[in-house]
């Protein structure tokens, strides 16, 4: 048994004729042809040798003893099958017949793969289009599109369907090539069973790099370093480098304490978190709830940070975050303000709640506060804080 | 694709003819090369999609099945189009005299 030698197919898999001359040329190397599979020919390890290969499409999958045995009676040996297509080999001093002396008529055989191909596309574009408009919702229902670019959990799974899209367009290839074929058949022109092969692997070869390499990038290197920055914490007692707006800063009342109703591993009333996006390098989430010890008042504030990539994102983030932290037309009430620290302020005020949407520079920030503290305290707090991270 | 009843491919018009006495397939191609007095080399593949269609077509049939070698058969529908053909080639050649005459002088 001779050594068995893989080697990633050069073309695709529609061109008859480039594969013929591949298995050809490699035979005279002294690798012939043994099975083939999606993307990997095994080769058996021999004498080198001319062989000619011819592949016969049938409209099923399956190839009938009596073709196979026709086809050997005439000096083709069975090698191989794959989807739709049968290999067969003859040394080239054999001088066997031609398998197909009629053109036209070979045209027939690829009726049904035709067939299949135009139907194959019809399905796998309405699975792409499926996979695109969940892509939409997920970007576009709830209004806020640039909140989901900067959170950056939507864009990777975006990133992949340039995949999904190449494979409808090699659908759309496929389909068109076998209909050139059949029709360059019919006009009376047979298969060249010599066609180079080596431009397509060049051309197939620059195409799998770029493709692995979004599949690297995009599925495995951008989610994994995203969950590598992505944390949860306790909020320290005190850390004047923090850059988000504290309870104790807004409330300044020694009578209230932690809530540590809420607290677990990290205390959920008490904790922040990171996270990484490209369009937003550094994330932090807050959640804070105090609680007086009369257990009559208990204060709370959330906040959210985003250090932007571009500062273009800084305004359209604004607007985005309004709408996601507000219901119906409460998002009305917002209020535009000046303040010589921020570049735009929006605030919103509903009794005891609270809400500022503020940007400088490249930094956005969001606060929710419930408390008796005065709206303009929260404000000189906010300041204070996003010039931290704005500056930096 | 059905026979409609028009033109036959050489190849298909060869296969019948061939078929009138019962044959299975390799025999088949040899019968063709004789009694095409060499003229006509069809290949396997040609003479193997050649014969599916025409069964689909209920031109031909299968009259023995022994497992691997098959015996095909023509039917009295693929009688009666290779006759309408041999009709039809037969005119072709008649309306050609004027080529005949034009050879004489």
């Amino acid at each position: 048994m001779g050594k068995i030698v893989r080697k990633i197919r050069p073309t695709n898999y529609w061109r008859i004729g480039e594969h013929e001359s591949w298995f050809s040329d490699m035979s005279l190397q002294g690798l012939h042809l043994h099975k083939m599979g999606t993307n990997l020919a095994h080769f058996k390890k021999g004498d080198p040798k001319r062989i000619e290969y011819r592949i016969e499409v049938t409209g099923k999958k399956l190839i009938t003893y009596e073709q196979i045995d026709l086809y050997e009676e005439n000096g083709w040996e069975y090698v191989t099958s794959y989807q739709w297509f049968h290999v067969f080999s003859s040394p080239a001093e054999k001088n066997a017949p031609e398998i197909h002396t009629d053109p036209a008529e070979q045209a027939f055989t690829l009726q049904r793969l035709y067939k299949k191909l135009v139907f194959n596309l019809v399905w796998v574009s309405l699975g792409v289009a499926l996979i695109l408009g969940m892509l939409l919702a997920m970007w576009f229902l709830d209004g806020t599109p640039v909140l989901r670019l900067v959170e950056g959990y939507v864009v990777q799974q975006s990133t992949i369907t340039i995949l999904y899209i190449y494979y409808v367009i090699n659908a759309v290839k496929a389909m068109l090539a076998i209909k050139e074929l059949k029709k360059s058949l019919n006009e009376g022109k047979a298969i060249n069973h010599h066609a180079p092969w080596k431009k397509s692997l060049r051309k197939n070869g620059v195409l799998t790099v770029v493709f692995i390499g979004i599949i690297l990038v995009c599925g495995l290197i951008m989610p994994f370093y995203q969950l590598k920055k992505m944390d949860t914490f306790t909020l320290p007692k005190n850390d004047e480098n923090l850059p988000f707006v504290r309870s104790a800063d807004i409330e300044q009342n020694p009578q209230l304490n932690r809530d540590e109703y809420y607290t677990d591993e990290f205390g959920w009333a008490n904790r922040y978190s990171t996270n990484w996006s490209i369009f937003a390098p550094v994330q932090f989430e807050t959640d804070e709830m105090w609680l007086e010890e009369s257990e009559t008042y208990s204060p709370s504030v959330s906040s959210e940070i985003y250090n932007l990539t571009f500062q273009a994102f800084a305004k359209p983030l604004l607007s985005d975050l309004m709408e996601w932290h507000t219901y119906g037309d409460e998002r009305e009430s917002f209020i535009e303000r000046k303040h010589p620290d921020f570049d735009h302020l929006v605030t919103r005020e509903d009794e005891e709640w609270k809400q500022l949407v503020a940007s400088k520079g490249k930094v956005v920030m969001y606060i929710r506060y419930y408390g008796y503290a005065d709206l303009d305290v929260v404000v000189e707090n906010a300041a204070q804080k996003i010039v931290l991270l704005a500056e930096s | 694709m059905s026979y409609n009843g028009g033109p036959m491919t050489e190849a298909m018009y060869y296969v019948l003819l061939a078929l009138m006495r019962p044959n299975h397939g390799y025999q088949l191609m040899q019968s063709i090369t004789e009694v095409s007095k060499g003229r006509l080399k069809m290949g396997p593949g040609t003479l193997y999609g050649v014969l599916s269609r025409m069964q689909k077509d209920g031109l031909i049939v299968l009259s023995k099945d022994d497992g691997r070698r098959k015996i095909y058969e023509i039917t009295e529908d693929g009688e009666h189009a290779l006759r309408n053909e041999y009709a039809r080639l037969k005119s072709l050649i008649s309306d050609s005299s004027i080529l005949e005459e034009g050879n004489d002088g």
